[in-house]
């Protein structure tokens, strides 16, 4: 799924320097990364959300 | 912008030709980074919008959180230890925090240093700087993508916990959905509940331990005076016949042979200095010190002193008879028992230690004994005891784990320690490590305490009856 984040940063990007009327779709692709990001994150620390020390 | 770009490229590299992997968070992390850059070149195309600079804050702010969650797993190892090679002697989930930090510094200046006429000059074309960064960017982005298109493969594959080094050789390349596995929580392992021993079985027959002897209680006494709380342990110290009770509230009387004249009383300040919680167990160190810990391992000792400093002894004590010193406090470090709390201690004056015994949780299903050394209050040893021979565990998934140690006391080289669940006196061989024998003690309603009375062992209870046993020595 990394890999799949990285190919939409690359669409995002080509977007801006090709297309720069689309900036719609762009931002809309970058807000979908963003999400994606954060998501492998939590799936990553699902076990633990809180970092594990003492608090 | 360089430090966004510059440190995905960086690790992209490492990645490819050293062969370092990141991990299911180091690519969160590196991909946050990525994403900030990106709206960088955003800010570049069509100007500093306001949705742009808000994105980058929530980025840097959730990239300051995966570094902070990412560390904790590592900050508490020991030097230069942690996951994958350091950069700069710093381990690179450090170095994400930092970099976000940084990044979300950045913003707050470039903000602060944007003119109001300034949007005038955005939205054009880029320029061959421009256009340079978001070569660069693309660069950067496409070996990252190959990278993690080796590493964690296709959709539907995520990262890894524990990647393998980067190989072009296919049957080296790991795909897994194995960080998906394990049951969501909000704290994991860190999942304690406050101990509860009023919650235990005190049935005996319920026990782990099979066909123990029975221990019956031979008298009932009485501590003789009023406390300003349950109590929540009961020593005595061997030479004066004195005896040490303490309550959850935070309260320390020196008592009589009796166990009914004061003769000290003070009452601790448990926010001064140390988070202390409830008091759970006391012991006498010598005839003249006391020892008393709180569930939570934090620890103080006291001293019998006329000469007490009333103006010193203000912030440590909320109440006191102005005859006591406190000559430290501070807390019991331990490595098994780390996330277990404590209702005991006592001191073996052979190995000149004081010794705790955690209490086990859903969590953590273990009976640790943690032994501290009197010289510098640090851990000594620790061990899990074994079994002895002539004990049984009743059927599959019973164990020791089950007792809730509320009281120990050392004597001989073991330690008795009396358990509220089901109502049993664990006699542990300090030595050897092992529960030597075990008793069933039917009769007793929430033991807090237990002290030593030459041949025979007094199971105080939360209401202040003592219940007086033989002591065995198997």
């Amino acid at each position: 799924m990394e890999f799949l984040n990285f190919l939409l940063i690359l669409w995002t990007a080509w977007l801006l320097w090709r297309r720069p009327e689309r900036e719609r779709l762009a931002f809309g692709l970058l807000v979908v990364s963003c999400v994606l990001m954060a998501l492998l994150f939590l799936v990553g620390t699902h076990t633990s959300f809180v970092p594990g020390v003492n608090l | 912008m360089i430090i966004l770009i510059g440190v995905p490229g960086v690790a992209a590299w490492l990645g490819v030709v050293q062969g370092e992997s990141p991990c299911i968070l180091c690519w969160a992390q590196r991909t946050s980074m990525v994403l900030i850059a990106l709206v960088g070149l955003f800010i570049l195309r069509y100007g500093p919008r306001p949705r742009y600079i808000g994105l980058a804050v929530l980025l840097g702010t959730w990239g300051v959180f995966m570094g902070l969650r990412h560390s904790a797993l590592h900050l508490a190892r020991d030097v230069g230890q942690g996951f994958a090679a350091p950069i700069f002697g710093v381990h690179t989930y450090v170095w994400a925090w930092v970099v976000h930090w940084i990044s979300l510094a950045v913003i707050g200046a470039l903000l602060l240093l944007l003119r109001d006429t300034s949007a005038e000059n955005w939205g054009r074309a880029p320029g061959p700087a421009g256009r340079f960064a978001m070569g660069l960017f693309m660069l950067v982005v496409g070996a990252n993508a190959f990278q993690a298109l080796v590493s964690t493969g296709p959709p539907p594959f995520i990262g890894q916990a524990d990647p393998v080094r980067f190989a072009l050789n296919p049957r080296r390349w790991v795909w897994s959905l194995e960080e998906l596995r394990g049951r969501i929580s909000l704290r994991g392992s860190w999942t304690i509940p406050e101990p509860d021993p009023a919650a235990a079985d005190p049935d005996p027959a319920h026990g782990p331990l099979v066909d123990l002897p029975a221990l019956p209680v031979v008298s009932w006494e009485r501590v003789g005076t009023s406390l300003d709380g349950r109590l929540s342990d009961l020593a005595r110290d061997p030479v004066s016949g004195r005896f040490l009770a303490v309550t959850e509230r935070y309260g320390v009387y020196l008592l009589d042979s009796a166990a009914s004249g004061v003769l000290h009383h003070v009452v601790l300040d448990h926010g001064f200095s140390i988070d202390l919680s409830p008091l759970a167990g006391a012991a006498f160190v010598g005839s003249d010190t006391l020892a008393v810990v709180s569930t939570n391992k934090s620890y103080v000792l006291l001293r019998p002193d006329p000469q007490a400093d009333a103006d010193l002894m203000w912030r440590r004590f909320s109440e006191t008879d102005g005859a006591v010193t406190e000559l430290r406090r501070s807390r019991f470090a331990t490595v098994r028992a780390r996330q277990m709390y404590v209702m005991s201690l006592a001191y073996d004056p052979t190995a000149d230690e004081l010794i705790t015994v955690a209490l086990p949780s859903p969590r953590h299903r273990r009976l640790v004994v943690s032994r501290f050394a009197r010289s510098d209050f640090l851990l000594a040893s620790e061990f899990e005891p074994r079994l002895g021979a002539g004990l049984t565990l009743g059927g599959e998934g019973r164990s020791l784990a089950e007792y809730v140690v509320t009281g120990a006391v050392a004597a001989d080289g073991l330690l008795y320690a009396i358990s509220a669940a089901y109502s049993t006196l664990l006699v542990i061989d300090l030595r050897e490590r092992l529960v030597r024998a075990a008793y069933a003690v039917p009769g007793l309603e929430q033991p807090t305490g237990l002290a030593a009375r030459g041949p025979q062992l007094l199971a105080a209870q939360a209401d202040g009856r003592i219940a007086v046993l033989r002591r065995p020595t198997p």
